[in-house]
């Protein structure tokens, strides 16, 4: 028999053996046949699975309704010019500090959404600081005022706009009336109409009297330029024309001066395409800051020692090189004054290298002329004079660039020490706060709160500020991108400013109330027909275009600005007596403490903007904060380390405030920004960092913020600054020069470059196992020039505003989670005492074969066919493995939602939904997100092209940032366009890749900076 | 077959305490040539497999060809999502970049050769579950789960005879001798197809499962952040704003500004001027010709008519137009016609909005044609 | 192919010989008698433990993964250290159950249910923390090749989807391993039991297994096959796992050696964690005489060698590093030792390597208390392996502008302990729901129940 038949259950199941079915049906009939064992009860089983599965699928594809995704709410009547998705640029005037650059403002269906610069604007040339771009977030910010408020025991109330019109025409009446003065206080007044309106006011209301102030106002300068040319309305240099440039304490590529002009004629000498070109540029300071950052020779020198330095260079210049120079001038008054100086001497005493200044010395006289010395808005009288003495005698003043005068300047501080005093003598009848807030910006010791107890006080404002709590009367006004207005830029020519939308919370702008004043009724838009009035009647005489007026109107507005004919007064010969009562105002005793303008809260206003309060400080990236910088001997001294809060004592006023170590600042020298320490900035600004000016006194400011003889001490306590990066002494050898041996920043200096000695480090046959992608047409790809690059961080606001990046806050930036797409990261390197600084802008390089690519388990991030590294956000599951293999670390991660996490839902409020750009996706909480090299602006314009029926080019697209940049760092591009400039660029002989070893093919190229100092001086 | 009462016999059965024993009666139904008997012990006893002849398990065929089957799924699924279905282009790699899928392939493998054999053990070859088998619950299989090992011998096999088998037993000294009946309701067993408690089971699992979906897709889906990004914190165009008391995202601009790039329309009012100073910028190219009758048929048709005929498709709503084939109209200017679509005439109202600069003389050009077309003169015929 | 294995020429593993009956009832005792106040008040420590990590857990799915510490350059933390950390434990169960298996090691009979046991619910923990680690745990689904609406497919290319593909079949191909063990004992229980319920219960899993003989043949087929599969399936698995750092370019993940290194490390905390488990259970249950002491010995002899393959690794990795004269990778490890995370680094040392050299001493190898203690800290170790090799690597890596140091939160460490509660939950209830000891498997190995014939 075979095996076969030993089996039992198998032959149920292989059928094909019948014999056995055969034996089994002689019991069949009787015993087994209805039944099987197996059988048993499969029937209902199948079926309760059938059926079961059946009912679920039908019930849950059954029940899917409708979802109402919306209303769709077109216009009722359809403006013209305005095309639902397709965006309109506004030309206007920016307002946030009193430099009046020209801007476009990007509105879509009639919403502005961005802040860009008006290329037609000759002092702006199209670029704005970040202040001015993130300005559109105080103009959606749901904290500012909608109704004016009425004090009335000790408590506010809203009332109507037109009884609080009248009551405070009734004040100004019955001031009038009563022959008391009537004191406005405001900004420099640069308006041409409002200068006029104000005129009418003084002739309505005689009594009416304007007092100008500016926080932080450059009254020392002001004052040194009346003492040499008789008129305090000082001059800008060109430095576009400048070869050499010796800066004392000054930070004109930081926040002195016109901040856009200053650094795009600084660039302008930057070209590695002509070396011999450089400028050289030498920079003395206190404090580390960005302009002493970007110089080829930083000394470090305490704010005292200034004024030693300049008499001695004086003195080395009159006596061993006056033959050289060609201006004359009396060389004995001078020898007189500078005779006990000696330069070699001063080097000696202050440890710097003698020959380093006689260098300085020889290349200043060599280009007589062509050189400029530049001293800081906060150093005393004294010092700029010497500053203006050595710019005559040098030739330098053809340089100068006289400005257009304020229509009313700022009054003598004295002045407003008489205004505290009138009120107590009850001369007062009513105090107008005009768009300032004085009890802020003011020293405390003037006591200025004390007139709000004596006088009614009317404040301007947008939002809440310190001195509008004090008032009797708020009234709310309008942004200046709801407002009409009209401006003379620094070169004297007119600049229009127009509203982009109609007032958010129907306030009237403060021109219309003063109208209303005036006219005894408050009338909507009357400045706006002022201003034409004014415009047809005054400017369009002199400007005489030869058009009828309405043609010439319409198309001022469409420039944003319109040459003036008349010419800027020119400059006087300088006063030489002035030498005669120079003499150092700053003793060397004690602690040196030197107070400075902030980078990015203007007066204080900004300090309630989240993203100017996220943006990382230049040199320190600390957010969200001040601190007193000091150098680690120093720190040492008072055993403090960063965040350790520090007591600083001046003539009994006390401050206390972290502490942050900083190199290259010279020992014994406190270094603070001002700006911050609001007590009423609104729920984003209020505590953010400390107010110094409580340590100033009133009567000195006029003549600088340098204060000698301070007391500092240790408390103990300690305090969090929330920096982005990691902070490493440099005398740790561990971290020490990193960058340098990684190769992430390469330099060399122009004369290793000239020479050929300076070579670029390429990593050499790099081979891949994989076959490469090709890539046809465009492909995208962005270089980065580091001599153009400055570090001060627009591009970062730039990115902000265009593609909706999130404010994540100071506990979130502690944690290391800021959201920036794009980073200025900043290396020292050489000694703590005076290192040397390079910037690098980093930002997603969308590499070929991109690391992060690889390891997404779900393709959420890919390449597109133009080479863009892509994130598809609605994919993206969050494991943040792209991340962890990204070399560059610039992916974000959305480890909240951030809007509805910070300063609970602060960012969700209705009013800053407008301010979002429609084109770009807002990332829900647990995305990762990163720079798409604007892919919106990408998609925007190969739109266009396909309308236009041509193919996609290169420079169609100008990124955000590249927008943005004042000093044209930033080129983007095709690299396939063989006669673009990013090709060009991106071929050049000092490009480099960051980490190019790890073969990941980056697409964004780095040109290398060239430092214009000898070789042997490189730290 | 004959039983004593009339119960159906399956098998007699008999316990051993030593595994020896039985192993020695094991041997004897083989050589009597025994075909539906069986050993049960609680554990398995080795050699016995021997003993019973049984063919070598086939199992390891099944893993084989199962783990086969598993790597090619993987090959075909890493093959086809990446390289043909949706083909990306990841970290610059192949789109087929085999290294990188293997160990899915290994993973696939293992998977279903092992879940794949137990499977087919259990529920193919025992056909297991099965919890009906006249053994169970029987004295026998109880006490085999104890201590005993057992063997049975089953009614219908051919040589089966109730005495012999029994007497067998007495030899090889099994402890104890079991007859093992069917169980007869288990038999009688007829399972029902609709059984009101299944019914009602079914009644619940539809309630259940709809009111999970509907909750599901029109609740859950809709509620951040499970909503895929749906509802993003930003006015889209042409979407309302709770901001503004009107409900408008879309802002209209403030009367009296000026965008760049635009345009004053200086001829307001003054049609003769326009006719005489504005001219048409445009050549009338093929695609501008298309660009103006696309724009013609959208906005100027329903009333001129698909020909400019006049003949209204407004059904008597309003006035139908004059014709534009009108000698007044052939012999304006293309400046006077631009003038009419700016500000509009009669009741004709301005379409200044509608159509940016560029389509209006595209429009007029197209005009044109149809005027020459309907009213050809001779040289156009060559 | 000969698959009989003469388990009678070997020296006797369960101690002095108990009769079948009485193996039943010492085994299924647990499972019949009342549980002692001790048990309660076990599994209401694990039961809060596990509580805990819930709440924490529904916290960081309300508020976003924020909760955590994880920041920039630190994007995987403590979760995926959990991770790592679970799934080694999981290794020693497969490799006592399948791997001595085919080597015919005996003394696995009395441990290998319990210790495939603690690899599924460690497996099952382990898999958790993949899925809660993301950013949008709810769409965890699209980690499968599933069609969906973006007609998406996974990444083949990358480690996480392997990971997934890995861990699943580990799970699956674990449980079945398992569950074919307990169909036997099922059945003797269902037959044991006077219960009702509990009969029901016991006859659907057991499937109506009969001891049939003509069954037992394949079942032993199969439990081979099983065991043939395991064992590369339990290899693969961790080297997967190392995938996902050493596929990466991140300087200190970027190494040949993890394979081997964390199968090594996988394999060393496995064998900590049974032994620390078993010595509990068989002293509660009294089934010393079963898992005898010499079987614990053993396990602490495998401990020896794995600790001591870990350490070996540790000391490759050096040497490589400054080998290869590669200025990023020798900062890494420089890094490691004396930078932030110095601390970790060294808790790690010493607990892997320097203390597990006492098991050279035979006494020590032999004394439970020490054993217990050692094993705890070989845990914590490891545990500290993982931390190191994850975030100190990560908090320093190419750009020093991107450094940052890594801190955890509260809600961090309450999602560990709350995994600790998992696993033990799921372990304490196991022993009083099913035989910790397989009973076919004993018996068999018992004196006389095999026939001597020939």
């Amino acid at each position: 028999m075979n095996d076969k038949k030993y089996w039992k259950y198998f032959e149920n199941f292989n059928s094909e053996d019948r014999n056995l079915e055969l034996k089994q049906q002689e019991f069949s009939e009787k015993v087994t046949e209805e039944f099987r064992i197996e059988n048993l009860n499969t029937l209902s089983r199948r079926k309760f699975l059938a059926l079961s599965t059946a009912t679920l699928a039908i019930t849950t594809t059954a029940c899917n309704d409708y979802r109402d995704k919306g209303a769709i709410v077109p216009y009722n009547k359809k403006p013209e010019n305005v095309l639902p998705g397709i965006a309109n640029y506004y030309a206007s005037t920016c307002t946030a500090c009193s430099h009046r650059c020209g801007i476009l403002i990007k509105t879509r269906e009639g919403r502005p959404i961005k802040v860009d610069g008006n290329p037609d604007h000759p002092v702006s040339k199209g670029k704005i600081c970040s202040v001015g771009q993130a300005n559109i977030l105080n103009l959606y910010s749901p904290e500012r005022y909608k109704k004016p408020l009425k004090k009335s025991g000790g408590k506010f109330s809203e009332i109507e706009w037109q009884s609080a019109f009248n009551e405070i025409l009734q004040i100004f009446k019955r001031a009038n009336a009563s022959g008391k003065e009537i004191a406005l206080i405001t900004n420099p007044i640069y308006s041409p109409s409002f200068f006029a309106v104000l005129n009418r006011l003084q002739q309505n209301y005689p009594t009416t009297k304007i007092y100008v102030y500016e926080y932080f106002g450059e009254y020392a300068k002001a004052i040194a330029w009346e003492k040499c040319y008789g008129t305090p309305n000082f001059a800008d240099y060109d430095f576009s024309k400048a070869k050499v440039i010796v800066a004392i304490e000054s930070n004109f590529l930081g926040n002195e001066g016109n901040f856009v002009r200053n650094v795009r004629e600084f660039a302008q000498n930057r070209n590695v395409d002509n070396p011999q070109h450089f400028s050289r540029f030498y920079s003395f300071e206190t404090d580390l800051t960005l302009t002493g950052a970007n110089a080829d020779y930083r000394i470090p020198l305490p704010a005292s020692k200034h004024f030693g330095l300049l008499a001695s260079v004086l003195n080395e210049i009159v006596t061993n090189h006056s033959h050289k120079l060609t201006s004359n001038f009396p060389k004995e008054q001078l020898l007189q004054f500078s005779r006990n100086f000696n330069l070699h001497q001063f080097a000696k005493e202050n440890g710097i290298n003698p020959s380093l200044l006689t260098q300085m010395i020889q290349e200043l006289v060599a280009n007589q002329g062509k050189s400029v010395i530049i001293s800081g808005a906060t150093l005393p009288v004294e010092i700029h004079i010497l500053t203006n003495l050595l710019n005559e005698i040098l030739g330098n003043n053809v340089l100068l660039r006289s400005k257009a005068q304020p229509l009313i300047g700022l009054n003598k501080l004295e002045d407003f020490g008489e205004l505290v005093r009138k009120v107590n003598d009850d001369k007062i009848g009513l105090l107008v706060n005009f768009d300032v807030n004085p009890v802020f910006h003011f020293p405390k010791d003037l006591g200025f709160e004390m007139v709000f107890a004596k006088v009614p006080v009317v404040t301007f404002t947008e939002s809440e500020t310190e001195t509008a709590m004090l008032s009797n009367f708020v009234i709310p006004i309008s942004h200046n991108f709801e407002s009409w207005g009209d401006w003379i830029t620094s070169d004297g020519d007119y600049s229009t400013q127009q509203p982009v939308i109609e007032p958010l919370f129907g306030t009237y702008q403060k021109e219309d109330f003063i109208l209303g004043i005036i006219e005894g009724q408050l009338i909507r838009d009357e400045y706006h027909k002022f201003i034409m009035s004014y415009w047809r009647s005054e400017i369009y005489p002199n400007v005489n275009p030869g058009v009828d007026f309405e043609v010439f109107w319409h198309s001022v507005l469409h420039d944003g600005v319109v040459n003036s004919p008349a010419a800027l007064s020119s400059l006087s010969k300088l006063n030489y007596d002035v030498v005669k009562e120079l003499t150092p105002s700053i003793s060397s005793g004690g602690w040196l403490l030197l107070l400075k303008k902030s980078y990015n809260n203007g007066d204080g206003k900004y300090l309630n903007n989240g993203w100017l309060n996220e943006l990382p400080h230049p040199i320190t990236k600390v957010t969200w904060d001040n601190y007193v910088a000091i150098s680690e001997p120093s720190a040492k001294a008072l055993e403090v380390n960063n965040g350790d809060i520090l007591e600083i004592t001046r003539n009994g006023k006390k401050l206390e405030i972290p502490v942050f170590i900083v190199p290259g600042i010279p020992n014994n020298c406190l270094v603070i920004e001002t700006g911050f320490g609001r007590k009423n900035a609104g729920v984003i600004g209020n505590g953010v960092g400390f107010d110094p000016m409580v340590l100033a006194d009133f009567a000195t400011v006029s003549n600088g913020y340098v204060f000698s003889d301070v007391k500092a001490r240790q408390t103990g306590k300690h305090y969090e600054l929330a920096s982005t990066v990691e902070h490493h002494s440099l005398n740790d050898t561990f971290v020490k020069d990193l960058s340098k041996t990684r190769r992430i920043v390469q330099e060399g200096t122009v004369e290793e470059f000239l020479d050929g000695k300076f070579k670029i480090h390429r990593a050499e046959d790099l081979r891949s196992i994989i076959p490469e992608i090709k890539y046809s047409g465009v492909k995208w790809a962005m270089v980065i020039d580091m001599n153009k690059c400055i570090g001060c961080g627009d591009c970062v606001t730039a990115c902000n505003v265009e593609n909706n990046v999130p404010v994540v806050g100071k506990e979130q930036v502690l944690r290391g989670r800021e959201m920036q797409w794009i980073r200025i990261d900043t290396y020292f390197s050489g000694s703590q005492n005076n290192p040397s600084i390079s910037f690098q802008t980093m930002l997603c390089q969308h590499c070929d074969d991109a690391p992060c690519e690889n390891v997404c388990p779900v393709v959420a991030t890919n390449h597109s066919p133009d080479g863009l590294n892509q994130m598809v956000y609605n994919r993206c599951v969050g494991t943040r493995y792209c991340s962890n293999n990204c070399p560059f670390k610039v992916r974000r991660f959305n480890f909240y939602d951030y809007r509805d996490h910070f300063a609970n839902g602060f960012f969700y409020q209705d009013s800053l939904k407008l301010m979002q750009n429609p084109e770009v996706t807002v990332r829900s909480r647990g995305v990762m997100e990163k720079c798409t090299f604007c892919v919106q602006r990408i998609s925007e314009a190969r739109q266009k092209a396909t309308e236009d029926g041509r193919p996609l080019k290169g420079t169609d697209v100008k990124t955000a940032c590249q927008e943005a940049c004042p000093t044209e760092a930033i080129v983007f591009g095709d690299m396939h366009d063989k006669d673009s400039e990013l090709y060009y660029w991106r071929n050049h002989k000092l490009g480099y890749y960051v980490l190019e070893e790890l073969n990941v093919k980056p697409n964004v190229t780095y040109i290398s900076r060239l430092r214009n100092k000898n070789s042997e001086d490189i730290s | 077959m004959e039983n004593k009462e009339n119960r159906n016999l399956y098998a007699v059965g008999a316990l051993f305490d030593s595994p020896n024993k039985l192993v020695a009666f094991a041997k004897k139904l083989v050589n009597e040539g025994y075909r539906f008997w069986d050993v049960h012990s609680s554990y398995p006893l080795h050699g016995l497999p021997k003993i019973m002849r049984l063919k070598w398990s086939p199992l390891g065929y099944v893993a084989l060809v199962l783990g086969l089957t598993g790597t090619l799924t993987g090959l075909f699924l890493t093959y086809w999502t990446m390289s043909v279905d949706y083909r990306l282009t990841i970290g610059g790699k192949p789109w087929f970049s085999f290294p990188a899928f293997v160990p899915v392939l290994f993973e696939l493998t293992v998977l279903l050769a092992s879940v794949g054999t137990a499977i087919v053990m259990l529920f193919i070859i025992f056909k297991l579950p099965n919890n009906r088998h006249p053994l169970h619950d029987s004295e026998y299989l109880k006490k085999v789960s104890v201590d005993k090992c057992g063997i049975i011998v089953e009614s219908h096999d051919a040589k089966f005879d109730y005495q012999t088998i029994r007497s067998l037993f007495g030899e090889y000294g099994a402890s104890e001798v079991v007859d093992i009946y069917y169980n007869e309701e288990e038999i009688a067993y007829k399972p029902r197809v609709f059984e009101p408690k299944f019914i009602v089971f079914l009644v619940v699992i539809a309630i259940l499962t709809s009111a999970f979906g509907y909750l599901f897709n029109n609740k859950v889906l809709y509620l951040p952040p499970f909503d895929f990004m749906l509802k993003q914190f930003k006015v889209n165009p042409q979407s309302e704003s709770m901001f503004f008391a009107d409900g408008f995202g879309m802002r209209t601009p403030v009367a009296g500004t000026v965008a760049r790039g635009q345009r004053d329309y200086p001829f307001k009012g003054k049609p003769d001027e326009a006719g005489e100073k504005l001219v048409n910028p445009l050549l009338s190219t093929n695609d501008v010709l298309e660009l103006g009758k696309r724009k013609y048929n959208t906005f100027c048709s329903p009333c001129h008519g698909w020909r400019g005929e006049g003949d209204s498709r407004l059904n008597g709503q309003f006035p139908n137009p004059p014709s534009l084939h009108s000698e007044k109209v052939r012999n304006w200017s293309d400046g006077r016609i631009y003038h009419v679509i700016m500000e509009g005439q009669n009741i004709m109202p301005s379409y200044a909005s509608q159509l940016t600069e560029k389509e209006r003389w595209a429009i007029i050009l197209y005009i044109r044609a149809l005027q020459r077309s309907l009213n050809a003169k001779q040289e156009d015929v060559k | 192919m000969n698959i009989e294995i003469d388990y009678t020429v070997e020296p006797e593993v369960v101690k002095n010989q108990p009769s079948h009956s009485s193996v039943n009832d010492a085994i299924a005792a647990p499972l019949e008698t009342k549980p002692s106040i001790k048990y309660y008040i076990a599994l209401g420590i694990s039961g809060s433990l596990l509580l805990t990590g819930a709440i924490c857990l529904g916290f960081s799915f309300y508020y976003g993964v924020g909760l955590w510490g994880n920041n920039q350059p630190v994007g995987w933390a403590i979760p995926i250290v959990n991770f790592v950390f679970w799934v080694g434990i999981g290794h020693a169960g497969t490799l006592i159950s399948a791997i001595l298996f085919l080597f015919r090691q005996r003394w696995r009979t009395g441990i290998a249910r319990f210790a495939e046991a603690m690899t599924i619910f460690a497996v099952i923990t382990a898999g958790l923390f993949p899925l809660i680690h993301t950013g949008r745990p709810w769409l965890a689904g699209y980690l499968f090749p599933l069609p969906n609406q973006h007609h998406l497919w996974v990444n083949f290319t990358s480690p996480l989807i392997w990971d997934v593909f890995a861990v699943s079949t580990y799970l699956t191909v674990s449980f079945v391993f398992w569950y074919v063990g307990l169909i036997p004992d099922l059945a003797i229980l269902r037959d044991r039991t006077q219960s009702k319920v509990k009969k029901i219960i016991y006859s659907i899993f057991s499937l109506g297994w009969r001891h049939s003989n003509r069954h037992w043949h394949h079942y032993e087929m199969l439990y081979l096959i099983l065991a043939g599969f395991a064992t590369p399936l339990v290899l693969s698995v961790h080297t997967i796992v190392s995938f996902d750092f050493a596929v990466s370019i991140v300087p200190g993940w970027h190494t040949t050696i993890f394979p081997p290194y964390f199968v090594a490390g996988a394999i060393f905390s496995g064998f900590a964690m049974v032994q620390n488990v078993l010595i509990v259970v068989r002293k509660i249950f009294h089934i010393e005489h079963i898992i005898s002491l010499d079987t614990l010995e053993k396990m602490n002899k495998v401990m020896l060698a794995t600790g001591m393959m870990v350490g070996y690794a540790y000391g490759v990795e050096f040497f490589i590093a400054w080998y290869s004269g590669n200025p990023l990778e020798s900062f890494v490890f420089f890094n490691r030792v004396f930078g932030n995370y110095a601390w970790a680094y060294w808790i790690m040392v010493s607990c892997n390597v320097i203390f597990t050299q006492l098991f050279w001493f035979k006494k020590i190898r032999r004394n439970i208390p020490i054993m217990f203690v050692i094993g705890v800290l070989v845990n914590v170790g490891m545990w500290f392996e993982r931390f190191v090799i994850v975030i100190s690597t990560l908090s320093k890596d190419f750009l020093p502008s991107s450094w940052g140091y890594y801190k955890p939160t509260l809600v961090d460490i309450g999602i560990l302990l709350g995994s600790f509660g998992l696993f033990f939950t799921l372990v304490i209830l196991f022993i009083r729901a099913l035989p910790v000891v397989s009973i076919s498997e004993v018996k068999a190995v018992i004196k006389g129940s095999q026939p001597q014939h020939h």
